[in-house]
């Protein structure tokens, strides 16, 4: 898996440029941005409305996160009990380590059942495992169904958000791609007949293929049941007319009832598209004779999951349900959009959740992706204090960085363990205050201020000045204040 | 298939060590899950009236089509829909009543019929489990009378009845009255849509592109309404 076309953004954070640098082309580009924000207005405003209605969203932000909770808390207990009964339904149940095991597993099934072609429900589990080009080396082709999907597989884009994922293409740019790949030279820009352009093309397809692949909202302990939501239809078509289903989930994404469906449904797509309800929920156990597919598989995949179970802090991050309404709201997404994530997951859950998946051996610029103002926390369906995640990343960062060899004499470290020296002892302290004072004077101008400090100091004040330091320190007036009132 | 059962061991093991509770089984957890905060509203406040006309302010704002009618005169307005849709064959599962099936067009009765015949057909007519007002949302548990899924899938017109006695106001309503989860479920909450180019809403990608209802004022008991009553609903369900 190389890749090294430079206006290719890479979403393999193994090889993904680091953020600051990542971001670059992107700010550089007026149309990508123009795209993204008018996007994210959109959508914000409809969250907007509907979650003002919702007189009891606070509410269900509670039991949809105290829910979240209690799965991870019993996680295990919850996957066999979807295991057992998803078994007895008819359907089989797989258990993937990791990427590998979970595209080896899914082409071994396709395998079994001679499959050529395979048509695809939106997943972002698939996309975190990178299962289309693997199959695609194998000799299965994968067609994605998705309307947004279909633009990016045939435009050859990466997604650049997890619920609208071509929001950075505009309606020109994939007029442009379905007039050149369906060869349709006089298709107009207009939403409607592109859309229209890929309902023929795909509706050969879905009669056709036998074979399909999805991701899941809900898996289901109570029924070994799976729940799909989507807009288009283009999952219900997947779901009923092939003979062989392959559902690939993440292990956290279980629910323990049938139940739990109504306060999950009722917070997820006012989150994710500002609507009262996606227009298509489906919800299957196993094998239903004479109705959708007649051989069921399920993968669950750990993929570095069940590690971030070990921390209540980082845990948190298993809660989401992938509702994209933190990228929607994160003002730094909002500038750069998604690919200089480097990662399939983007925005606020993508800066915790990529380097956590990596074992935090890449993407550990992501934490930084961040201002910290809150905004993700607040919006996050399941209450997911993302800043508080974040931090505790960036800790893990640091600690990680200073061990390294060459750190050792990067000024920054140098300049952090004097400060660490320093501030460990009051009289070190004390007379670091005296020092700096007669240092200060020599870059404190007339006005008060420090305009420019020397050697990296001139990082900070290259965009901001500092006032001059104070002839007395609080301490010593509050010694001298006390003196004279004896 | 042992490298298979080898990971299924070694994923249950990380989290089980990950988790540190030991001996936590289903009857434990049974007991964190009943103490589960549910403080969001779970009944409506609105009358059996402001209910439905609730459901069908939501169902015309997803550009659906709601007529309403009494029992009696419901084989009279299935006719009158299906002759304004200026189509002729229609698909229709087995259990639905004969009087629905109206005469002067072409019925396929969905015994196993070929999916290359099903999307032949102009239409759909099914019957429903319930419906949300809340959420303008039509449940189909595909019983007999609403039908194998494909059926309500590949039409590009859909003509649902429903009875008054299926409407709730609000999701946890309709959750209440589930007594057995269904082995499949259709949540259907406007026409099939798009907003993936410009967010610009697009009706009619793959699902149905019209639909339809036809609400019918049955006795407000749903255990006066026989017929259509789903034999998987019933009114109560225990937490
Ligand atoms: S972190 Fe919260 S807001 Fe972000 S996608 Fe996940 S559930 Fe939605």
């Amino acid at each position: 898996m190389t890749q090294s076309v430079a206006d290719h953004p890479i979403l393999d954070p193994r090889f993904a440029p680091p953020f600051p640098q990542a971001v670059l082309p992107v700010l550089r580009n007026p149309q990508l941005r123009k795209n993204v924000a008018h996007a994210i207005d959109v959508i914000q405003a409809k969250r907007g409305r509907l979650v003002a209605e919702k007189t009891d969203w606070q509410e269900l932000r509670t039991a949809g996160s105290a829910l979240r909770a209690h799965v991870l808390e019993n996680l295990g207990t919850y996957l066999e009990q979807f295991e057992s009964r998803c078994t007895a339904a008819g359907g089989h149940v797989h258990w993937a380590a990791d990427a590998a095991e979970a595209r080896q597993i899914t082409l071994d099934l396709l395998r079994q059942h001679n499959a050529s072609d395979v048509i695809k429900i939106k997943t972002m589990t698939s996309a975190e495992i990178q299962l289309n080009p693997f199959l695609e080396a194998q000799g299965v082709h994968a067609h994605e169904t998705d309307l947004a999907e279909i633009i990016l597989q045939l435009g050859e884009q990466e997604p650049s958000h997890i619920v609208v994922p071509a929001l950075h293409i505009n309606r020109s740019q994939v007029r442009e791609i379905f007039a050149r790949t369906m060869g349709l030279k006089n298709l107009s820009d207009d939403p409607k007949e592109l859309t229209n352009a890929a309902r023929r093309y795909l509706r050969q397809k879905f009669l056709t293929i036998p074979t399909a692949i999805s991701g899941a909202n809900y898996l289901i302990a109570e029924t070994g049941g799976v729940g799909i939501v989507e807009s288009e239809g283009n999952g219900r078509m997947c779901l009923t007319l092939p003979q062989t289903m392959i559902t690939i989930a993440g292990i956290e994404k279980v629910l323990p009832r049938f139940q739990d469906l109504e306060i999950m449904l009722q917070v997820l797509a006012r989150s994710a598209t500002g609507e009262r309800m996606n227009p298509y929920t489906s919800l299957w156990s196993g094998v239903t004779p004479g109705d959708g597919p007649q051989n069921f598989h399920v993968i669950l995949l750990d993929n570095g999951r069940s590690e971030m179970l070990r921390r209540p802090v980082e845990r948190q991050t298993l809660k989401c349900i992938r509702c994209a309404a933190c990228m929607n709201t994160c003002p730094v997404y909002r500038q750069t959009g998604g690919h200089a994530y480097g990662s399939v997951y983007p925005g606020p859950i993508g800066a915790i959740l990529t380097p956590q998946l990596m074992h935090m051996h890449h993407a550990q610029s992501l934490p930084y992706a961040s201002s910290l103002c809150g905004a993700c926390y607040e919006v996050c369906p399941v209450k997911i204090n993302i800043p508080e995640v974040l931090l505790e990343l960036r800790s893990q960062v640091v600690n990680q960085e200073r061990r390294q060899v060459g750190r050792v004499f990067d000024l920054m470290y140098i300049g952090l363990r004097m400060a660490n020296f320093l501030f460990t002892s009051a009289w070190r302290f004390h007379l670091a205050q005296r020092l700096g004072r007669i240092g200060a004077r020599l870059v404190t101008r007339k006005d008060g201020w420090i305009h420019s400090l020397p050697s990296i100091g001139g990082k900070w004040t290259q965009t901001r000045d500092l006032r001059g330091l104070p002839d007395q320190t609080f301490h010593e007036w509050w010694a001298a204040r006390a003196k004279e009132a004896k | 298939m042992t490298a298979a059962i080898s990971s299924r061991e070694s994923i249950l093991g990380r989290i089980r060590s990950a988790i540190q509770t030991p001996g936590m089984g289903l009857a434990d957890a049974a007991v964190a899950y009943g103490a589960l905060p549910r403080g969001y509203i779970q009944a409506g406040k609105l009358s059996r009236e402001g209910t439905i006309a609730l459901l069908i302010e939501r169902l015309r704002e997803y550009d659906a089509e709601v007529v309403e009618c009494t029992p009696e005169e419901l084989p009279a307005a299935i006719a009158a829909q299906l002759a304004a849709s200026a189509k002729h064959t229609f698909v229709a599962p087995p259990g639905l009543p004969p009087s629905w099936l109206a005469t002067g067009f072409d019925w396929k009765i969905d015994n196993d019929l070929d999916t290359a015949e099903i999307e032949k057909v102009d239409g759909v007519l099914t019957a429903a489990t319930c419906a949300v007002a809340d959420s303008g949302t039509i449940v189909l548990h595909h019983g007999p009378t609403e039908g194998r899924r494909v059926i309500s899938l590949l039409p590009d017109w859909h003509l649902c009845i429903l009875l008054a006695s299926q409407v709730v106001e609000t999701l946890p309503e309709y959750f209440d009255r589930v007594e057995q989860p269904p082995a499949l479920a259709t949540y259907i909450s406007g026409p099939s849509a798009t907003a993936d180019i410009e967010m610009t809403r697009i009706k009619g990608v793959h699902g149905p592109r019209f639909l339809h209802v036809i609400l019918v004022r049955d006795p407000d008991s749903p255990t006066q309404a026989p017929a259509m009553r789903p034999a998987d609903t019933a009114p109560h369900k225990g937490r």
